[in-house]
C-alpha cells in the first residue's frame, strides 16, 4: 500500500547496500541461545571469506557466553535467510549467498 | 449612536460565554474555499459532513483553563519546594529506583512538546470549532506536562547520573529511538492517523498501562514529586481520553466508508504503542524495588479488562473489532518484562542508566508474580550472568543488536509458545532485505513500506559512521554518556552515594 501523502511519497532506504560500500551488514544468530537477546549485527567485506569470519571474529565474539567452546562452531549447522547452507570456507560470504541484511544462523 | 432597547445580561453563564468564545467565533469562509483554508483534513480519505458535530470535552474558556491549570500548578510547585528543602531524595526506597525516572525524563518530556506541537497544528487546521477549541486546550496541556516533568525531575540531576542531558539523548541513544520513531510517525501521518494514534490509542486505549505504573511505582518508591505530578496531569488526562473517544466516534459517525480506513489506524497503533510500553514492562517488574503490581496484572486490568471486555464492546457498535494482533500481545503478558529488561541488562553499558541482576527479594517476587516463566529465564539467563559476576566480571554483550525495523528494539522478542527462540520475520521490498520483531512489526512496515524504509536504526547508523565513530567510546562521547551514567548499578557512583548518604559504605574503611 502506498502512504497516503498530498504528493508523490518515495524515499530512500536508510540502510540501502550502497551505503555500506563493498562491505554490507550481516545478522548472526546463535538460535536457540537468548545470552545473546537478539541476533547480533556486524559489518563484514562481502568478499571476506566464510572461514575466516568464523575464526576470526565468531570463535572469539560469543566466548562472551562462559559456556560457549569455539571448537564448536567448526561443526555448526549453519542456515542463511532461513534456508540451510553447506558453507563453503574458502570462498566469500557473497559467494556462500550472505547479501546485504541477510540473517546468517546457527544452531551448536 | 442608537441605544440598544435592551441591555444585554450583565455576565454569561460559563456555558455561554464558552459558546460565545468558541463556537460563535467560527465563521464560513467566502473569498476563498474551504479546503483552501484548511488543506490537511481529506487526503487521508476520511470523509466529514458536519463538523458542528463534534463534541469538545473541554468546554471551557481559555480564562477559565488558564485559572484551573495555574491553580495545579501552585500546588506542584510547593510540594517540589518543599521536597528539595527536606532532602527528599533521601527518602527513596533506593537509588536504584531512580532509573526507572531516568527512562521517563529521557523518553517522555521531549514527546509531550511534541504532542504540543502536533496538537497546535489541529488547532489551526482543524474545520471545526468544536474540534479546534479541543486540540488548543489539549495543546497547552501537552506543554504544561513538558514542563512539568522536567520541573520534577530536575531535583535529582543534582544527585543522581543519568539526567543531565535527556534531551540530546532523546535524538541519539539507540532505545530511545524507539519512543522517538513512534511520535515521529505519528507527526507525520495526517491529522486524523494522529488522532487515533495519539488520542486514541495512546491515550486512551493504552494510557492507564503507561501513566500508572510510573505515578504509583512513585508513589510506592517515595518519589512524592513524580506523584504529585502524576495527580496534577491526571485531570487533564482524563479529557485527552475523552477526546480520543470523541476522535474515533466522531470519524464513525461522519460516513461508513470510515470504519475501514479507523480500523486499520487502531491496528496499526494499537500494536506501535503497545511494543513502545514494553519498556514500561521491564521498568515495572525489574527496576522498582517495591513493586506495585506486575506488568501481566496490569496488562490484564488495564487492557484485557477495561479495553478488551469494555472499550471494544461499545465500540463494535460500529463495526470496530480488536486490534490486529492483539492474541500476539496477549500471549506475550508472561515474558515480556524478562525479555525487556535483559535486553537493557546486557546493553547498559552503552545507556543512560544502570541495571543489576535481581537481588534475592526481587527474585522472590518475580517467582510469585511468574511462575511458569521467571524460573525458565532464571535458569537459562540470570543465573549464568550471576556466574560471570561472581568471577569478578560482568556480562555486557559486546556487540550490537539486529534491529526491528518498525518498533526499533533489539529482536530479543520470541516466538508465540517458544520462550527462548526469537522471532524472525523478514520482508524483501524492492530488492532489499528488512528485519522485524513480530507479525505486528512486519504487518505495519508491507502496509507503508516506503516510510518505514527510511527508519533511522542507530545500529545501522552506528556502522556507517554517523555516530562518532566505530568504537564503543566513540559512540558514548557522541552520545553524550558520561562515567556512571549507565552500565552495572552495584558500585555505581549512584549507588556509592546512597551507601554513604545512609551511613553505610562501599570503601574499605
Amino acid at each position: 500500500m502506498a502512504v497516503k501523502a498530498m504528493y508523490d511519497y518515495t524515499w530512500p532506504s536508510r540502510s540501502a547496500a550502497e551505503l555500506y560500500g563493498d562491505d554490507q551488514l550481516v545478522h548472526v544468530w546463535w538460535r536457540g541461545n537468548p545470552y545473546f537477546v537478539s541476533a547480533q549485527t556486524f559489518r563484514f567485506p562481502k568478499a571476506m571469506p566464510f572461514g575466516a569470519l568464523v575464526n576470526d571474529v565468531l570463535k572469539g565474539f560469543f566466548t562472551a557466553d562462559p559456556d560457549f567452546v569455539p571448537e564448536s562452531l567448526d561443526t555448526a549447522a549453519w542456515k542463511v535467510d532461513h534456508e540451510d547452507l553447506v558453507p563453503d570456507l574458502e570462498a566469500s560470504l557473497e559467494a556462500n549467498g550472505v547479501g546485504h541484511k541477510s540473517l546468517l544462523e546457527f544452531s551448536l | 449612536m442608537t441605544v440598544p432597547a435592551q441591555k444585554p445580561a450583565r455576565k454569561l453563564s460559563m456555558k455561554q460565554r464558552y459558546t460565545a468564545l468558541t463556537h460563535d467565533l467560527d465563521w464560513t469562509p467566502t473569498y476563498v474555499k474551504e479546503e483552501e483554508v484548511f488543506p490537511f483534513t481529506t487526503f487521508e480519505g476520511i470523509k466529514v459532513h458536519d463538523w458542528s458535530k463534534w463534541d469538545d470535552p473541554f468546554r471551557l474558556t481559555v480564562e477559565a483553563y488558564n485559572k484551573y491549570q495555574a491553580e495545579k500548578d501552585r500546588r506542584l510547585y510547593a510540594v517540589l519546594d518543599g521536597f528539595a528543602q527536606s532532602q527528599g531524595q533521601l527518602g527513596l526506597t533506593e537509588a536504584r529506583y531512580m532509573n526507572a525516572m531516568k527512562i521517563f525524563l529521557q523518553g517522555i518530556p521531549v514527546h509531550e512538546y511534541n504532542a504540543h506541537r502536533n496538537f497546535s497544528y489541529l488547532a489551526r487546521y482543524a474545520n471545526g470549532p468544536g474540534a479546534r477549541f479541543a486540540a488548543l486546550c489539549q495543546s497547552l496541556d501537552e506543554l504544561r506536562h513538558a514542563q512539568t516533568e522536567i520541573h520534577t525531575l530536575s531535583h535529582y540531576n543534582k544527585y543522581f547520573d543519568g539526567m543531565h542531558d535527556w534531551h540530546k539523548w532523546t535524538d541519539r541513544v539507540w532505545y530511545l529511538s524507539v519512543p522517538k520513531s513512534f511520535f515521529e510517525d505519528a507527526q507525520t501521518a495526517g491529522p486524523f492517523e494522529w488522532l487515533i494514534a495519539i488520542g486514541f490509542s495512546f491515550e486512551y486505549l493504552l494510557t492507564n498501562l503507561l501513566f500508572v505504573p510510573f505515578m504509583s511505582g512513585a508513589a510506592f518508591n517515595g518519589d512524592l514529586p513524580t506523584m504529585t505530578f502524576g495527580f496534577s496531569a491526571q485531570s487533564d488526562e482524563s479529557r485527552h481520553m475523552t477526546l480520543g473517544l470523541e476522535a474515533i466516534k466522531f470519524m464513525l459517525e461522519q460516513d461508513e466508508d470510515n470504519l475501514p480506513i479507523v480500523q486499520d489506524w487502531l491496528d496499526k497503533w494499537f500494536w506501535r504503542g503497545y511494543r513502545l510500553i514494553s519498556l514500561v514492562a521491564g521498568m515495572m517488574d525489574y527496576m522498582l524495588p517495591k513493586r506495585v503490581m506486575s506488568w501481566k496484572e496490569a496488562f490484564e486490568l488495564y487492557f484485557e479488562e477495561q479495553m478488551l471486555n469494555g472499550l471494544f464492546k461499545d465500540l463494535e457498535y460500529y463495526g470496530i473489532r480488536p486490534p490486529r494482533h492483539v492474541d500476539w500481545a496477549i500471549g506475550e503478558k508472561e515474558i515480556l518484562s524478562h525479555q525487556v529488561y535483559w535486553i537493557l541488562y546486557q546493553y547498559s553499558h552503552a545507556a543512560a542508566f544502570t541495571t543489576t541482576i535481581p537481588n534475592a527479594e526481587d527474585q522472590e517476587w518475580l517467582e510469585k508474580a511468574y511462575p511458569e516463566t521467571w524460573p525458565i529465564y532464571k535458569q537459562v539467563v540470570w543465573d549464568k550472568a550471576q556466574r560471570v559476576m561472581d568471577a569478578g566480571g560482568r556480562y555486557f554483550n559486546p556487540g550490537l543488536p539486529q534491529l526491528c525495523t518498525v518498533c526499533q528494539i533489539p529482536m530479543g522478542f520470541t516466538e508465540p509458545g517458544d520462550p527462548l527462540t526469537q522471532c524472525q520475520r523478514q520482508t524483501v521490498y524492492e530488492g532489499e532485505r528488512y528485519d522485524f520483531c513480530s507479525d505486528g512489526c512486519q504487518w505495519i512496515f508491507e502496509r507503508e513500506p516506503t516510510k518505514y524504509r527510511q527508519s533511522w536504526l542507530p545500529v545501522h547508523q552506528i556502522f556507517q559512521g554517523n555516530c562518532g565513530g566505530p568504537t564503543l567510546p566513540d559512540v558514548a562521547a557522541w552520545y553524550g554518556l558520561q562515567p556512571g551514567d549507565g552500565a552495572e548499578y552495584l558500585g555505581s557512583p549512584d549507588h556509592q552515594a546512597w551507601l554513604e548518604w545512609h551511613g553505610q559504605t562501599t570503601k574499605e574503611a
